[in-house]
């Protein structure tokens, strides 16, 4: 099926800038050139385009918004920080489509009004920073970043940041601190990033694959984007099917919006594994609701996967297979947000330690029915005291499991 | 003879960088020095007030001491003695505390 990141499908293989060019690389650049930031800016919002990053916000409006702002210079930031486990989406884009990703970065920065745009990139991701700094010194070496860029009175500079590998560093905010030479730890917000970012100044930062969808909709317009995916949610995403020995072949796919779930799992995985059956799906690991078995033919969408308990985050879809404990997950999912708790906020601590100690009573056998009542009181007594949105995330897991799988603790109990 | 309280002192990297670790160890020696052997000192991972930390919570008998100085920890010995709480240093709030204590009651610690 035609993808808009990788129009023959999900292959490996780094495109050179010849192959790029040769399939219309960087006439989206030559296009937006000639005319003006504002119009990218407009044909990026009448396409739906939404940040790729987890959160989902429009991204015509958040460069509306950094180029709106006052204050001088302004800043690009492409955040590849990526370290959620399980997800390597942007990893791929980065490794096989550089040019892609830096056409994107480029028409960001035009759109924003930025002279200098980072791209952070997670340190562990070696192959990855080599590939986007090689397609640097090529797309340099053809006049597509720098001074004058193709013959426009627009200059621009790149500048790789090897990003520190915890989960928290990710955080656009934490982004920001890295790149100013501190420790990835989120600032309260407000104010956000688009009005007082970068060194105080204007930034928008951009998920990888949000950018990466930028030149295709330049170059064949907002309708044509428009005809992936669903009214509410236009275009596609790339699905991370996790990577453990569920599916016959996990792997990342681009699927438009809209798709059901099944159709990923069955058809792009392959189904389960020695036939297995699924007990539940989490459609943002490890930060989501979990779904039940039943609810497979979801579409992958944002809406969708709202109405039905959970949400789409981006994309790591992760099964539970049938007779798999779901309390063994949960420890696994708590003492992960306890570690990457960046511990600035007294709260988060708390909480993430707090859980993380329960769920290991529970799970060995040490636990009791008050404790299964504490994990709701945690979570309501610490919501929105954190900086970051990573305190709230342990609760979707919990509090879903809870409700769809009370046996499971229930069997745990010493009296059971 | 068994331990009836037990002073947790909260020991994540906050409250240590106030020096949480060092305030366990002096409390330690002064109850020690009391002879009060019916009381314990426990590290606790974070009562989520670090800003007003070191904290240190008597449980079961749930008093909470916050922004604990070295110089306050006669007061608490005292208490932990028979004296009455030691009231300048109770001043948390009684929200965060419930959540505490009912957590500290399922047996989790
Ligand atoms: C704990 C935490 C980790 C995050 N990690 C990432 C990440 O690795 N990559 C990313 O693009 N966004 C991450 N985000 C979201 C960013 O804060 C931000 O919303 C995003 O980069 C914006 O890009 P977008 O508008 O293109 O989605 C994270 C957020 C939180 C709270
Ligand atoms: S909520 Fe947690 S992870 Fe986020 S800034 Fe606060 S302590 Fe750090
Ligand atoms: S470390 Fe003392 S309360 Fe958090």
């Amino acid at each position: 099926m035609e993808g808009i990141l990788f129009p023959k499908g999900v292959v490996e293989g780094r495109e050179g800038l010849k192959e790029y060019q040769a399939r219309g690389g960087y006439e989206a650049l030559a296009k937006a050139l000639k005319g003006s930031p504002e119009e990218v800016i407009q044909v990026v919002s009448d396409a739906g385009l939404r940040g790729h990053g987890g959160a989902g916000f429009p991204t015509g409006k958040k460069w509306q918004f950094t180029r709106e702002a006052p204050e001088q210079p302004r800043y690009l930031v492409m955040n590849g920080g990526e370290d959620e486990p399980g997800s390597r989406k942007d990893r791929v884009l980065l490794e096989n489509l550089p040019h892609l990703v830096i056409e994107g970065a480029v028409l960001g920065a035009f759109a924003i009004g930025a002279g200098k745009a980072y791209l952070y990139i997670n340190a562990k991701y070696e192959t990855a920073i080599k590939s986007i700094n090689d397609a640097l010194s090529e797309a340099k070496a053809a006049g597509y970043w720098g001074e004058k860029i193709l013959g426009s009175n627009y200059d621009l500079d790149f500048e790789i940041i090897a990003a520190p590998h915890n989960y928290v560093a990710g955080e656009d905010t934490a982004v920001l601190e890295v790149i100013e030479g501190r420790k990835p730890q989120p600032r309260q917000k407000p104010p956000f990033p688009v009005t007082v970012g970068l060194f105080g100044k204007p930034t928008s930062v951009n998920n990888v694959e949000t950018l990466a969808n930028v030149p295709r909709i330049m170059l064949k317009g907002a309708d044509w984007y428009r005809g992936f995916g669903t009214k509410d949610c236009p275009g596609t995403m790339l699905f991370s099917l996790n990577e453990t020995e569920d599916v016959n072949t996990p792997g990342i796919y681009e699927l438009p919006f809209g798709t059901p779930m099944r159709h990923l799992i069955e058809n792009c995985g392959g189904g389960m594994k020695d036939g297995k059956k699924i007990k539940a799906i989490m459609p943002a690991s490890p930060s989501s609701a979990y779904l039940p078995a039943d609810k497979i033919d979801t579409p992958l969408d944002p809406n969708a996967m709202r109405d039905a308990g959970s949400m789409l985050g981006c994309g790591v879809v992760h099964i539970v297979r049938e007779g798999d404990s779901i309390v063994d997950e949960l420890v696994r999912i708590t003492e992960f947000f306890a570690a990457e708790s960046c511990a600035q906020c007294p709260a988060c601590q708390m909480e993430t330690k707090s859980l993380a100690m329960l769920m290991k009573r529970v799970q060995q056998k040490q636990g009791n029915q008050a404790m299964l009542d504490q994990f709701g009181k945690l979570l309501a007594f610490n919501k929105g005291k954190g900086f970051c949105n990573l305190i709230a995330m342990p609760g979707p897991p919990i509090e879903s499991a809870l409700k769809l799988f009370p046996a499971d603790f229930q069997a745990l109990l010493p009296n059971a | 003879m068994p331990v009836s309280q037990s002073c947790l002192v909260c020991q994540n990297i906050d409250c240590k960088s106030r020096g949480s670790e060092q305030l366990a160890a002096e409390l330690q020696q002064k109850i020690a020095a009391k002879g009060l052997t019916d009381v314990d000192v426990k590290p606790y991972m974070c009562f989520g007030a670090c800003q007003e930390g070191p904290n240190v919570v008597i449980y079961p008998e749930k008093n909470w001491y916050a922004h604990v100085k070295s110089e306050d920890l006669d007061d608490i010995v005292a208490h932990l003695a028979g004296a009455p709480h030691v009231q300048r240093l109770d001043t948390i709030d009684s929200s965060l505390k419930e959540l505490i204590y009912q957590l500290l009651d399922t047996g989790v610690f």
